[in-house]
């Protein structure tokens, strides 16, 4: 429907007198003022986050936040492994590298050789050590009063 | 016509300040989103006057007017999370506007009472409607404030959507296309609407038309 424009002219002259209604002289001073004191005062203004400023589009869209939370969760999984797997590797070998006050001291692969002789020796002990019973006993090794286990260890030194 | 009446020139139609201002207020809303509100307090200097003035033409009535723009602006800050930017800010908030006040003509429907605004100094100065009242007009007696009285009486006759078109097109000058999104219709509806509205407006002032 499209009326020819001089059918309303009149009319349409008419409903400009309608622009010439202006609200009370200072009327919109202090209008915005006064919705931001109501907004204030209902406590509808919530300031985000640091992290909607970097990523706003989280809010809009939830799976997007889930799926950033994944590859990063994956990410530190993969960094503890491949960090696990290299403290292994370089305890199997210690590195050549380094000079020798760089470089660990006893290390776990050296260690496993020597720990049956030491239960071995340490067996006849009542207290085995604990956390919370430290190996701080003075006494000598009960094998050393043992006069015929001393013989024995004797002539398995002097065999030939 | 003299500098004074220059500087009160009347508001000048709105429909070219929309596409201009869309990319500054897409700023302005994410920063209010992220709850900043100096940019919500721009939004609103922004676009107050088109708001009031559109709330005012439909109730004819300032405190109406006053109450409704600031609900509409308290409304819009509250749904500002879910606007997505689908249109433009400047139509999302009119649309607040609008179903608000529509909404409560329709509750106040049996008690209407008119406050009008007074005619700005412009309205005398004007050469058109000066026309309107010179002799060349049927009712050769009457005055700018009773024919604003007879205008905003005839108005009110209208129902709302016929009324709200005729204010946001013949008022405010916005585009069929406008208004179509503000009303959420096609324009053909808006053209027919516009036609039916001008036709009854017409009818209802014929003493004071030519």
């Amino acid at each position: 429907m499209n009326p020819a424009p001089e059918e309303f002219d009149a009319l349409r002259k008419l409903l400009a007198l309608k622009r010439h209604e202006p609200p009370p002289p200072g009327y919109f001073n202090h209008f915005s003022d006064k919705i931001i004191a109501r907004i204030e005062a209902q406590g509808l203004c919530t300031r985000n986050s640091w992290w909607h400023g970097l990523f706003p589009e989280w809010d809009a869209k939830p799976v997007l936040a889930c799926a950033y939370g994944l590859v990063i969760m994956g990410l530190l999984a993969i960094g503890v492994g491949v960090s696990q797997s290299l403290d292994t590797e370089e305890a199997a070998a210690p590195d050549l590298a380094r000079p020798w006050f760089a470089q660990a001291p006893a290390s776990d692969a050296v260690l496993p050789v020597s720990v049956p002789v030491a239960q071995a020796s340490l067996s006849g002990q009542t207290n085995p050590a604990s956390s919370v019973n430290p190996v701080i006993s003075s006494g000598a090794p009960s094998f050393l009063f043992d006069v015929n286990r001393l013989k024995g260890e004797i002539e398995r030194i002097n065999l030939p | 016509m003299n500098a004074n009446v220059l500087d009160k020139a009347p508001a000048t139609p709105c429909s070219n300040a929309t596409a201009t201002d869309a990319p500054e207020d897409q700023k302005l809303v994410k920063r209010a989103q992220g709850g900043h509100l100096e940019a919500y307090d721009e939004l609103i200097r922004r676009y107050q006057e088109r708001i009031y003035a559109t709330i005012y033409h439909m109730t004819a009535n300032h405190e109406d007017a006053n109450d409704l723009a600031q609900e509409t602006f308290i409304k819009a800050y509250q749904a500002l999370k879910s606007f997505k930017g689908d249109s433009s800010f400047f139509t999302w908030v009119y649309r607040i506007a609008v179903n608000k006040t529509i909404n409560f003509l329709k509750q106040r429907k049996h008690k209407t009472h008119m406050s009008l605004n007074d005619l700005d100094f412009n309205a005398e100065h004007d050469p058109e409607l000066v026309a309107l009242v010179s002799d060349k007009t049927p009712r050769r007696d009457v005055n700018l404030i009773e024919l604003q009285e007879k205008l905003n009486g005839a108005m009110q006759k209208l129902s709302e959507t016929h009324r709200l078109v005729v204010t946001l097109h013949d008022v405010q000058g916005m585009s069929h296309e406008e208004i179509s999104k503000i009303m959420g219709c096609n324009t053909g509806t808006v053209r027919s609407r516009l036609f039916y509205a001008r036709q009854q407006l017409q009818a209802y002032l014929s003493d004071y038309l030519k």
